[in-house]
């Protein structure tokens, strides 16, 4: 579930529209992003984005970082020899879902 | 084996009776009981091991080279790649770059006198001026004779007795398209002692039918590298070739019953394959382009077409690019196709001894897991029931592990349990205990 609920009652404060929230105020929810991540990114990226064989570990950025990769790659973008991979991984990801990963791989620790 | 046959009906009846006349559960099919037990964690990519009769076991990461773990749990690096740390001795040229690096490892039959370890890896030792671009031949992986110190701690001789098999230098355009991909790797010392090499393709079009290439090969060799006497390759092939026209195979055994090879094979986002190796055959993988009413393909290699991209339909991908096809006469067929799928097929081992129950002569089968184009990813170890011809098999069972993970490398010990690595950084000891 992302968090709107808290930037919908900062805007209702504010008097903003929620077209103008939807666009640029979604708030990560790890837990969904870790769902997410067990769905899409697990099998390759291995347990909490550890890395594994061959595909890079993708936990510990900058949700910032996370967020316009993802985001690039879906709008399909190259930045290494996988990247047909991960541009075809990334198209069907909402910009809620990008978020909600980015929250997650910032943390996501292999226990 | 009769004798013992029969103990286990006695004792199976003596229980039936013992419970009141009921049948005791499994006395009709021993399935028996898989304990699951970590062996090492906290490794970088654990590719291969080989274990000894006291529990000794050898062992490489694909990025940092070859270990020992004694029997009292001891690690010790033995021999590092370039850039590695830690090791008693390590080699300059050697290097990893992604599917590429440290890879199989096996032990010579008669390790306990000689201490000779056989090890697959990526060298830049032999690159020459063959690796400027990925439509050259490029020999960047090598096997490896490693004479061992008697505490089997260091390196004291190393020998290259395979320079010769090609690697792939540079990033194309494919999916997994960077450098070392498809580039095989398991080795084991088959019937007689002889050396078994599986290669992959490397992402080169005209490497599985090539008569000089060593890249998607299955070689069999004596432990100088030399070819075996009795190879039997088409007429103008490198006489150390065993079988051609493969993809990137990573698992290698050999049958208890009957000493057969069979190998298990990644397939090409369709098509995971287990073949039954025949002599000279052909597996049928050509990735060549303008070849089988295919036209030009992305830096000549069909491999993944005709839609490399975007998920369909594995069956429309398999009619368009066989992963054995029947145009060749010498076609080995394969044993066995993961309906369909390619989820990476990755070791294989033959499950030896008693201990294992039904299960005993089977062939656990590692899968990796991928999961594109809506293909269900399938992390997994089979137990494959593989017809007395080869040609087939009789069911698949999912080994119960209670974990999935990325499952690349299996080895049986000389105690009949099996020794798994996963991707994650793993090694487990799975042991099964008959129900007689």
């Amino acid at each position: 579930m992302s968090k709107h609920a808290g930037s919908m009652t900062l805007a209702l404060i504010l008097g903003l529209s929620n077209s103008a929230i939807a666009s640029d105020a979604i708030v990560g929810d790890a837990a969904a992003g870790e769902e997410r991540f067990h769905q899409s990114c697990h099998a390759c990226h291995g347990p909490a984005g550890k890395g594994a064989a061959s595909y890079p570990k993708v936990s510990g950025n900058p949700i910032e970082y996370t967020r316009e990769k993802l985001k690039a790659y879906r709008e399909g973008q190259k930045f290494g020899p996988n990247s047909s991979l991960m541009i075809m991984m990334a198209k069907p990801l909402s910009d809620e879902e990008i978020e909600n990963l980015s929250v997650y791989l910032k943390d996501a620790q292999y226990k | 084996m009769k004798h013992l046959i029969k103990k286990s009906l006695i004792t199976s009846a003596v229980t039936a009776l013992l419970l009141g006349g009921s049948v005791a559960y499994g006395a009709g099919m021993d399935v028996p009981t898989i304990k699951v037990t970590p062996v090492l964690e906290g490794l970088e990519s654990p590719w291969d091991m080989n274990v000894r009769s006291d529990g000794t076991m050898f062992f490489t990461e694909k990025c940092n080279g070859l270990s020992v773990r004694s029997p009292d749990g001891k690690v010790n690096k033995i021999y590092g790649m370039k850039g590695s740390s830690g090791y008693s001795s390590s080699g300059a040229d050697l290097f990893c770059e992604g599917q590429a690096g440290m890879m199989g490892v096996a032990a010579d039959r008669h390790f306990d006198q000689n201490r000779q370890l056989y090890v697959a890896s990526t060298s830049n030792k032999y690159h020459g001026s063959g690796c400027k671009t990925n439509f050259e031949r490029c020999d960047g992986n090598i096997v490896m004779r490693l004479t061992l110190s008697e505490d089997l701690k260091k390196v004291v001789d190393r020998t290259d007795i395979v320079k010769d098999i090609q690697y792939k230098p540079f990033e194309s355009d494919q999916p997994f398209g960077g450098p070392g991909a498809h580039n095989g790797g398991r080795l084991r010392v088959g019937p007689g002692g002889y050396l078994w090499i599986a290669g992959g393709d490397r992402h080169r079009g005209v490497c599985p039918q090539s008569s000089t290439l060593l890249c998607g090969k299955v070689l069999r060799v004596d432990t100088d590298g030399n070819a075996h006497p009795e190879n039997n390759p088409p007429e103008g092939f490198d006489k150390r070739i065993y079988t051609y026209g493969h993809r990137n195979v990573q698992g290698i055994d050999f049958r208890p019953s009957d000493g057969k090879a069979f190998t298990a094979e990644h397939g090409p986002w369709h098509s995971d394959e287990i073949t039954a190796l025949v002599n000279g055959g052909n597996a049928g993988w050509d990735p060549q382009q303008n070849t089988a009413g295919r036209d030009e393909c992305p830096d000549e290699y069909c491999g993944y077409t005709p839609n490399q991209m975007d998920g369909m339909d594995p069956a429309i991908r398999a009619a368009h690019m066989p992963m054995s096809d029947t145009r060749f006469d010498d076609l080995m067929p394969p044993t066995w196709n993961n309906n369909g799928f390619s989820q990476g097929t990755s070791s294989a081992a033959f499950l030896k001894g008693e201990n294992w129950g039904i299960y005993e002569g089977r062939l656990a089968t590692g899968v990796l897991g991928i999961g594109f184009g809506g293909t269900p990813i399938g992390q997994r170890v089979d137990i494959v029931s593989i017809t007395p011809d080869g040609l087939g098999i009789n069911g698949i069972t999912h080994m119960p592990l209670g974990f999935s993970k990325r499952f690349r490398g299996l080895v049986l010990a000389p105690d009949n349990s099996l020794y798994v690595a996963v991707d994650e950084g793993e090694i487990f000891q799975v042991t099964a205990t008959s129900n007689k």
